[in-house]
């Protein structure tokens, strides 16, 4: 008592210094997909992750508010089920916990599973930091008529219980509230010590005064008690961390006592006590309704997990996202392309003409970086479309429903529906989807994974697709642009059935995965992950593909003065490698100069065709309007563009559109790189090059990537050489067999 | 007593066992069973089952979550119907 009173008045000493300035830091636990990132949202608005299947958020994100005067940090943890050191998550969530001790834990709990959220909690307590329940959900818990008693919760775990709506930004400033009151009295909210059977109890207590005596600097840096039970257990990750085997002889001694009475598993049996902890809480706090009614979400899985159904409709879900994405996007995309070829490339102009730049500069600012980045900008509407309809997918909790339902197909690439998900991140990019594969638990199924997440067709493919489709295929360019996509799924298949049975041998991976309830997407959630998912492109565009445009402008004007194309650099390197094309249909230098450039990013072989052929056709001068009548332009054709995209909308759902697309507005005859094309490609060459791009290499990100994720240049080595090889193989095979059959 | 990979769609029953040895989660048994443990299937538990195809993985409805288990450990896990 007069300890505590001590400690109490220290810390309202140290409120008046300046001390209190110091962020407090609060970290946010709970289990996967109880709300955690919401609930940061909600408070500091900052842009988080927010995901609808376990596991989205990998990484740890923060938030700084003010509030009252304080800085507070929130700390979102991974979402975790318990904190036993078996799975990636469970290992950040705690090694935080254990080592940054934080000011408080705000414990999310979803109200509407309460026994499963609560063994976490549990488990939470044991480490003696203060700890507020944010009871979430609380809403969906209400509206299935569950009674949870508040009161009779807090008494028995002695911490604070708040009610919340993270989606509805409810019970935030009461948490907050309870927050501050903990920080300035953290005494006092020191929780309860829960107590388990008696056997355990006295173990603990000795190791506990052990460790005190014997090694006082771990007393020091472990939660002590948690840090007993640890011991107990024989949690391998602790005993590594501090360097003492489990035989370490007063371990062994207690252990082997605990062993005696109680039989081998310790683990299992802590488990057990604080399951039973829970268990025996949520009965007394929590009253159900006697009938239920059947749940929505059930009724959707019926149809949606079909054992006919199930694949049907995945794969109309899927051809759904990539039409209205196309629809949606495509009038802007035209917009921003003829902003770009138009006024903006005329002011650029101007404006290094008015200052007297050299010749070569107006060149290497319009053909070479307008030209090349604005061949890419045009695809940030097409891009974010279609992130935006994957993360609707994501957040709806369709996603791993997908994952669930492609259980079985995986299963024969040697992998779980689990392996699905980063795959299906790969349609966006590559890049995080590489990252993404920390969610599997095993290094095999991880490898296997990243090394097919290449074929997926990312969202850097897709500006090729857009430009080659809209020239040859407009008025099926959905469905041309969805049998690229599935037929990167299919090699994705084939590969995985050839890696298992040779560099993967070995027993197939275990599927363990919660499927969330549906639940319809916040507009702002979507927003946010949408600018998340997007942003990467737009950061490659403006840093990368800038640097890489510059270089391209350079490799193709050098040496200086060359008047033909083909002279330059990038040119000869084209004319090298051209033979070996030539049996795909695209054996020009101009196609496989652009190859060469999209090593570094696949964006980058639209942007370099645009150099290459473009400025070609430059030779009609247009009278330049005023700057006036630039504007205005600018403006009607906006929102032109948007009546366009709404209407595209609209015609989506009608049957008669599905198959007739209108075709963009072609009619003005700009100057732009599909006319040239035309001249250069077949409908069939075309597809056998969109094939090459779908399948050559990873980019130079996606490398960067697996190196950081595997901490070696195996697997990109394994990737760049099976994908080369594939690239080369499936486009010989489509314009070969496309001849013979008289495509050609 | 049959594996919960055998029950069929709209049976209940209660978890009684779960067969996951050492050595065979890729030799390490226990984290498995942690993992199975620590998303709410423990001996003792009513489990329903919700998707059933015979093959691939199964759904299973525990409290107020829905789980899907591959059918290797589905078959580990042995439950006893309950009659309705
Ligand atoms: N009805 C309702 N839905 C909520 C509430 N809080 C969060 N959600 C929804 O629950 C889902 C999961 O929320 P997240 O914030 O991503 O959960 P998380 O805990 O961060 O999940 P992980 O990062 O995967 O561990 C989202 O679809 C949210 O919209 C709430 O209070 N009520
Ligand atoms: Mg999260």
């Amino acid at each position: 008592m007069s300890l505590e009173l001590k400690i109490q008045s220290l810390k309202l000493n140290e409120g008046e210094n300046p001390v209190r300035k110091k962020a407090i830091i609060v970290a946010v636990a709970g289990n996967p997909n109880s709300g955690k990132s919401t609930l940061i949202n909600a408070i500091a608005g900052t842009r988080l992750q927010v995901g609808n299947w376990p596991g989205v958020t990998v990484e740890k994100k923060t938030a700084v508010f003010e509030y009252e005067g304080r800085k507070i940090k929130l700390v979102d943890l991974p979402g975790t089920y318990s904190l036993s050191p078996y799975t990636q998550e469970e290992i950040i969530a705690r090694d935080y916990l254990v080592h940054e001790k934080p000011d408080v834990i705000i414990d999310v709990v979803d109200a509407t599973n309460l026994e499963r959220n609560l063994y976490l909690t549990i488990q939470l307590l044991e480490l003696g930091i203060p700890v507020v329940i944010a009871l979430n959900i609380y809403d969906e818990a209400m509206k299935k008529g569950y009674k949870i008693d508040i009161k009779a919760m807090e008494k028995m775990l002695g911490v604070r219980v708040i009610p919340t709506i993270a989606t509805k930004k409810s019970g935030l400033k009461e948490l907050l509230k309870a927050i501050t009151e903990i920080v300035d009295n953290p005494a006092i909210h020191i929780p309860k010590r829960l107590h388990y059977e008696e056997d355990f109890e006295l173990a603990a207590a000795s190791v506990e005064s052990y460790i005190k005596t014997t090694y006082p600097h771990l007393a020091e840096k472990y939660p002590l008690r948690w840090f007993s039970f640890k011991l107990l257990e024989g949690d391998q990750h602790v005993l590594q961390e501090i360097n003492l085997s489990e035989n370490e002889t007063f371990i062994k001694d207690i252990r082997e006592h605990l062993k005696r009475s109680h039989g081998d598993d310790i683990e299992s049996l802590m488990a057990d006590e604080r399951y039973a902890q829970a268990s025996g809480l949520t009965h007394e706090v929590l009253k159900k309704p006697e009938t239920r009614k059947i749940e929505m979400t059930e009724k959707i899985d019926r149809i949606v997990l079909n054992r006919f159904f199930g694949i049907p409709i995945f794969l109309a879900a899927m051809w759904l996202v990539f039409k209205l994405t196309f629809d949606v996007s495509g009038p802007f995309a035209d917009w921003l392309d003829a902003m770009i070829t138009g006024p903006f490339k005329r002011w650029a102009e101007t404006i290094l003409g008015f200052i007297h730049a050299p010749e070569w500069t107006v060149s290497l600012a319009t053909d070479g970086i307008i030209a090349g980045v604005g061949f890419v900008i045009v695809f940030v509407p097409v891009i974010f479309a279609m992130m935006f309809f994957i993360t609707f997918l994501e957040g709806s909790g369709y996603m791993a429903r997908a994952a669930f339902v492609m259980d079985r197909l995986m299963h024969a690439i040697g992998l779980h529906g689990k392996s699905f998900i980063p795959m299906l991140l790969g349609f966006g990019c590559n890049v995080p989807a590489i990252y993404a594969t920390r969610v599997l638990e095993n290094p095999r199924d991880k490898a296997l994974t990243a090394l097919l997440i290449p074929l997926m067709s990312c969202g850097a493919r897709l500006p090729v697709y857009v430009v080659f489709v809209g020239a040859f295929f407009p008025h099926n360019a959905g469905t041309v642009i969805w049998s690229l996509y599935v037929m990167g799924i299919s090699l994705a298949i084939l590969m995985g059935v050839i890696f298992k049975k040779t560099l993967f041998k070995g027993e197939a991976p275990v599927f363990i995965m919660e499927l969330p309830p549906y639940r319809m997407p916040y507009f702002r959630s979507l927003m946010i992950h949408t600018w998340e998912k997007g942003k990467h492109f737009l950061i490659k565009a403006g840093t990368y593909i800038l640097a890489v445009s510059i270089i391209v402008w350079f490799l193709l004007n050098l040496p200086w003065g060359v008047e033909n194309k083909r002279d330059s650099y990038l040119g000869k390197m084209g004319q090298v490698i051209a033979p070996v094309l030539e049996p795909l249909g695209f054996g020009k230098w101009e196609a496989a100069s652009s190859l060469v450039a999209g090593l570094i990013a696949k964006e980058i072989v639209v942007g370099t065709m645009g150099e290459i052929y473009v400025p070609k056709l430059e030779d009609k001068k247009e009278e330049k309007p005023s700057l006036t009548e630039d504007l205005k332009e600018i403006g009607t054709s906006l929102v032109s563009a948007a009546k366009d995209s709404i209407a595209n909308i609209f015609s989506t759902f009608g049957i008669a559109s599905l198959s007739s697309e209108e075709s963009p507005e072609m009619k003005e005859e700009r100057e732009s790189l599909r006319n040239v094309i035309r001249k250069q490609f077949t409908p069939l060459t075309a597809y056998a090059f969109m094939s090459f791009v779908l399948l050559y290499m990873p980019c130079v990100v996606a490398a960067i990537a697996l190196r950081q994720e595997f901490g070696t240049w195996k697997w990109y080595g394994i990737a760049f050489v099976y994908q080369m090889a594939l690239a080369w193989i499936v486009a010989f095979m489509i314009y070969q067999g496309g001849k013979i059959i008289g495509l050609g | 007593m049959v594996p919960l990979g055998l029950l069929s769609k709209g049976e209940k029953a209660e978890i009684v066992d779960i067969k996951a040895q050492k050595g065979y989660y890729h030799g390490k048994g226990k984290d498995l069973l942690c993992y199975v443990y620590n998303i709410g299937l423990h001996i003792g538990k009513t489990v329903e089952m919700l998707n059933n195809a015979g093959r691939g993985s199964v759904l299973v409805k525990v409290d107020e979550s829905r789980i899907a288990l591959g059918r290797g450990i589905a078959m580990k896990i042995m439950v006893r119907r309950i009659e309705k």
